[in-house]
């Protein structure tokens, strides 16, 4: 089947064709575009998951956990930051690993305490563990929705 | 336990095969049906549907990456079967599925980023392995290591093992070392050195294509790095940063050798058969392409040297249209797009995924503003679009690393499913 | 009920997991070089699809459309081989609209190949509707071309009052319309026009030297200077400038001396320090001369690029300087110049309508687009300094032109030029004026190569273009 004699006579057809073709695909593409829209839902979900639902909560603020190196201290860059002098620039360092949460004290001047102990190695958390920065004490909350494991 | 619904999955591989559908027709509108049409119709769509059984099988993760990935090689194996007459393009159809596989490969290795960064001591040894072979493989300071039945292009993976190598943890930015005093991050240094030994081999093989891309992912490695250290960027960093890359560049400009000066300068109207002929030919096909093409197959560009590669952007916009070479474009931007949708979930990630971004985006800038004439013409490939199994392959692990980022596996959650 | 719920265990709060600010940050980073990207990609779709015509022409991928006057006559076609026209019919205009060929690059057509490409974007190959509508009279251009009989030279013309250009016309001409073939015998000079090239002025200088003498000392005061000739002169620095008459023209005051075009009284008017040198190089730099080799604006008519006037002018008392104010030696100027300077004396302005070539375009789909204004040119000199100029010119027509512009009232100034073209010395005839007439409104300028007395003057010719743009509107 040829279609090149169709094309010589009718020249638009050709254009036509291509347009529609073009237009198509670009719906297509498009519609993929949109689609990644869920996507950011599942992989939020799948955070949730991975991440255990858990929060940081201090003092009626509830910091989340969205990342799987959270850095606690006073220099500007930290993700929960304390601005006396109290806390040291960087002063811990919150892991996600293994699908727990770990602390890590990375050289506090005045150490990380979890449930009044001062840790000197990476410290597992659990729901309801206190943590103390500083004077800062902060709780390990679980939070509801998203398809966390209640 | 919630289940995690794919709900769009199968529904965009859907899309993905219509697409190339689509796009067949018109592949058939040109040729009509030959057995030859029928031939890349099959393959083409085959691939598409067993690529999307295995995606619906192995995982169902990240399928932004993985959709797009499928829908743009399919295009690209299509446009290059078509150019100036139809021939199944089987050399790019191979190196495309190869680039799927890579795809799943690198996601393997690096979708737990821990695990990625302690491979760091490997990837610094590929890198140098790397180095060494375009060194002393290469012949005659070219970036080719010809092993008779197959020509390498080494220069194409070091691309990957840079991403790897420029992204950082924030566990690492926080090992510092001292010597004579002075506090430095050796994994800082370390990056600059490689840094230095990739500029310095690209000038010494006379090939300074790629080095704006090596140079565009360090940059942005050491911009990243820096924010780890310090939050907020100032209006007056940035100028001075702004100035300090201006500057660099016009001393590049003044002291770049005589053969770059050469391409910086020259007028490729004033010498249309010389050295500007490549680009003359390349904007004219696209001005007879107009915006839906001469139809596929119909081309003349295809008699120009390189026009499978460094002006395929022109040889798609003179068989296809330039609507559609511009639609082709964004849909290989969906990829590094992809880490706006979902965000990465840690440093290191982060890092490979703007790292891939820069190196797509460079090697694209390069390759479609340098055939079009708006910047000087270098000899680098479109991912995913240009001919050349070295950085399909390439291509195919960057994206991997997309993938990496957008479902990182903390190798939590399938021991933990049980528990609670 | 609830209350007790609430004392038993407080509400879990809603799970927050937005990625922290530092992971965002990559984020932000691939936003931005993906706006810069899809902005420069636009950029790039943009350049593509408005160059796409240049593209083409450059090429010579396309076919190309027409040249016209202002009547609609065909001054070039691209649409068909040249060689369907009858010899001869582009010769009066050729090295100005010039064709494809490549062979001239400062053409109408050279500058143009865009607007007269046969292409769209949209439409490809089929619209053929390029045209580009010049403002010339293609017979007033013939009729000066033959004028010329067998000699070489250039006149140039343009309405003073729209700026419409006219006349131009370059002998010796090439003829498109036969080719190429002969290239090697084609007499020199015939593939440029040559009202776009510096040329020895000769006295048609004395106008700028004139025009600087009236800003830096006065209208009054100029005119009632009165020098000595003899014939000969001898300068502060003892060298000798002789009159074309080798007796002198005695003592005479500027009017008398302008019309004679004395030598000596224009060389001791620049000595004589009433116009300091400074002031005349001010002057000079401001009329477009590149004065001791600063550099100057180079002219554009519509694209095609015209030499800026040139001089060298070092000491008041240096016989170089005062040769080269009296438009001789090194001293340089188009004709396109000198008719340009006419035009800014004729309105009596000091400064002049810009000239423009082209009225309108027409796209290969068929619309048309007028040429934008075209405004004025900067202020050459003061308007007292013109209408000095303008009377003194005015009154040399009427003394000495009488018989050549019978019914038009006119001024102007004529002048030899001795040219030493790698030491074969000649002399060129030039003419350059004005016309003030309604129905001639122009400024021009004339250029009889090697010239011999008995043959065709530029008054003459000046006549014949007078008379052939008389009445076209």
């Amino acid at each position: 089947m040829d279609f090149t004699p169709l094309f010589e006579q009718y020249p638009f057809f050709r254009e036509a064709a291509t347009a529609f073709v073009v237009i198509f695909v670009d719906i297509c593409a498009l519609v993929i575009l949109l689609a990644a829209g869920r996507e950011r839902r599942r992989g939020d979900r799948g955070w949730a998951q991975e991440s255990r639902g858990y929060m940081l909560a201090c003092e009626g603020t509830v910091y989340p956990l969205g990342a799987a190196e959270i850095l606690i201290g006073r220099h500007p860059s930290a993700d929960i930051r304390f601005s006396d002098t109290e806390v040291s620039r960087f002063h811990a360092l919150l892991c996600l690993s293994n699908g727990k949460w770990q602390i890590e004290d990375i050289g506090a001047q005045n150490g990380v305490l979890v449930n009044g102990r001062r840790i000197s190695k990476p410290c597992t958390l659990h729901q309801n563990d206190a943590i103390q920065i500083g004077k800062h004490r902060m709780t390990v909350i679980k939070g509801t929705g998203k398809g966390v494991v209640s | 336990m919630t289940k995690t619904k794919p709900i769009s999955h199968p529904f965009l591989l859907l899309l993905v095969l219509i697409a190339h559908a689509a796009m067949m027709l018109l592949v058939i509108l040109s040729f009509g049906i030959t057995p030859e049409v029928i031939k890349l119709a099959c393959i083409v769509l085959t691939a598409d549907f067993v690529g999307s059984i295995i995606l619906q099988i192995v995982q169902r993760e990240a399928c932004t990456v993985d959709t797009v990935l499928l829908l743009v090689i399919g295009m690209s194996t299509i446009y290059q079967s078509c150019f100036g007459g139809l021939e199944f393009a089987t050399k790019h159809f191979i190196f495309s599925v190869g680039a799927f596989l890579m795809c799943q490969a690198s996601y393997l290795v690096t979708r737990n980023p821990y695990r990625a960064e302690r491979l760091k001591p490997l990837w610094y040894f590929m890198f140098f392995a790397l180095v060494a072979a375009i060194r002393f493989l290469t012949g005659s300071r070219s970036m080719w290591i010809d092993l008779g039945f197959i020509t390498i292009q080494p220069s194409e993976f070091v691309k990957p093992v840079f991403v790897l190598i420029c992204a950082s943890s924030i566990r690492t930015q926080l090992k510092k070392s001292e010597y004579l005093g002075i506090h430095f991050v050796p994994d800082n240094l370390l990056l600059i050195f490689c840094t230095a030994v990739i500029a310095v081999l690209q000038w010494w093989c006379r090939d300074l294509g790629s080095l704006p891309t090596f140079l565009a992912v360090a940059g942005l490695a050491v911009m990243l790095r820096f924010c780890y250290l310090r939050e907020k960027i100032s209006v007056r960093l940035i100028v001075f940063l702004g100035l300090c890359v201006v500057a660099a560049g016009v001393f590049a400009w003044k002291l770049a050798p005589a053969y770059v000066q050469e391409r910086l300068h020259s007028d490729i109207w004033s010498d249309m058969s010389g050295t500007g002929y490549q680009q003359v030919k390349a904007l004219t096909a696209i001005a007879e392409g107009g915006w839906f093409g001469k139809g596929a197959g119909n081309g003349s560009l295809i008699h120009v040297a390189a026009s499978r590669t460094d002006i395929v952007f022109s040889t798609i916009c003179e068989e296809w249209g330039l609507f559609t070479g511009m639609m082709t474009v964004i849909l290989v931007l969906f990829l590094p797009a992809s880490i706006l949708t979902v965000p990465p979930r840690s440093y290191y990630h982060s890092g490979l995924a703007v790292g891939v971004a820069a190196v797509f985006m460079v090697q694209m800038t390069l390759n479609i503003f340098g055939s079009c004439n708006l910047i000087p013409f270098t000899g680098v490939t479109i991912p995913f679009i240009s001919q050349g199994g070295s950085s399909m392959l390439a291509s195919g692990i960057l994206a991997g690393f997309l993938k990496a980022a957008q479902a990182p596996v903390l190798t939590g959650r399938r021991t933990e499913k049980g528990e609670s | 009920m609830a209350e007790r719920q609430k004392l038993q265990r407080p509400p879990r709060p809603v799970l927050d997991i937005s990625a922290p600010r530092s992971m965002r940050r990559a984020g932000k980073w691939t936003a931005l070089i993906l706006t810069a990207f899809i902005a420069a990609l636009i950029y790039l779709g943009y350049t593509l699809i408005t160059e796409s015509s240049f593209y083409m022409a450059k090429s010579g991928s396309t076919t190309y459309g027409i040249v016209c006057d202002r009547t609609g006559d065909v001054l070039f076609d691209g649409s068909q081989p040249l060689t369907n026209y009858p010899a001869g019919q582009f010769a009066d205009v050729g090295n100005l609209i010039g064709d494809t060929s490549g062979q001239m690059s400062n053409t109408v057509v050279a500058k143009h190949l865009s607007e007269l490409a046969n292409y769209s974007f949209t439409y490809g190959n089929q619209a053929g509707k390029a045209k580009v509508e010049t403002t010339l009279s293609h017979s007033a251009n013939r009729a000066v071309f033959n004028a010329f009989g067998e000699k070489n030279g250039a006149a140039v013309a343009y309405n003073w009052r729209t700026g419409e250009m006219l006349v131009c016309v370059s002998r010796p001409c090439v003829d498109i319309a036969q080719g190429y073939a002969n290239l090697d015998s084609m007499p020199s000079g015939s593939l440029l026009c040559k009202a776009f090239f510096p040329t020895v002025p000769g006295s048609t200088q004395k106008v700028s030297t004139l025009l600087a003498a009236y800003e830096a000392a006065g209208v009054d005061t100029v005119n009632a200077l009165q020098f000595d000739c003899t014939g000969k002169w001898v300068n502060a620095g003892g060298d000798t400038i002789n009159c074309h008459q080798a007796y002198g023209h005695g003592t005479q005051d500027l009017v008398h001396a302008f019309a004679n075009s004395c030598n000596p009284y224009f060389a001791q008017l620049v000595q004589s320090g009433i116009a300091p040198l400074s002031s005349i190089i001010g002057t000079y730099t401001r009329m477009g001369y590149a004065v001791n080799g600063e550099k100057a604006d180079t002219l554009s008519l519509d694209g095609i690029t015209i030499q800026p006037a040139s001089t060298k002018l070092s000491d008041a008392n240096n016989f170089e300087t005062q040769w080269g104010a009296l438009g001789q030696g090194k001293t340089l100027v188009s004709p396109y110049q000198l008719m340009l300077w006419q035009g800014a004396i004729a309105n009596g302005s000091g400064s002049a309508v810009q000239p423009y070539l082209i009225r309108s375009y027409t796209s290969p789909t068929g619309e048309v687009t007028e040429a934008p204004a075209h405004g004025a040119t900067p202020q050459f000199f003061t308007a007292a300094a013109a209408q000095g100029v303008k009377d003194v010119e005015t009154q040399n027509a009427t003394d000495h032109y009488y018989i050549s512009f019978d019914g038009y009232s006119c001024g102007c100034k004529s002048g030899t030029a001795q040219v030493n073209d790698d030491g074969r010395e000649y002399e060129n005839s030039l003419l350059a004026g004005f016309c003030l007439d309604d129905r001639a409104p122009v400024a021009f300028c004339i250029l009889i190569e090697e010239r011999q007395s008995w043959e065709i003057s530029t008054a003459q010719i000046a006549r014949v273009l007078l008379n052939a743009v008389s009445g076209i509107s």
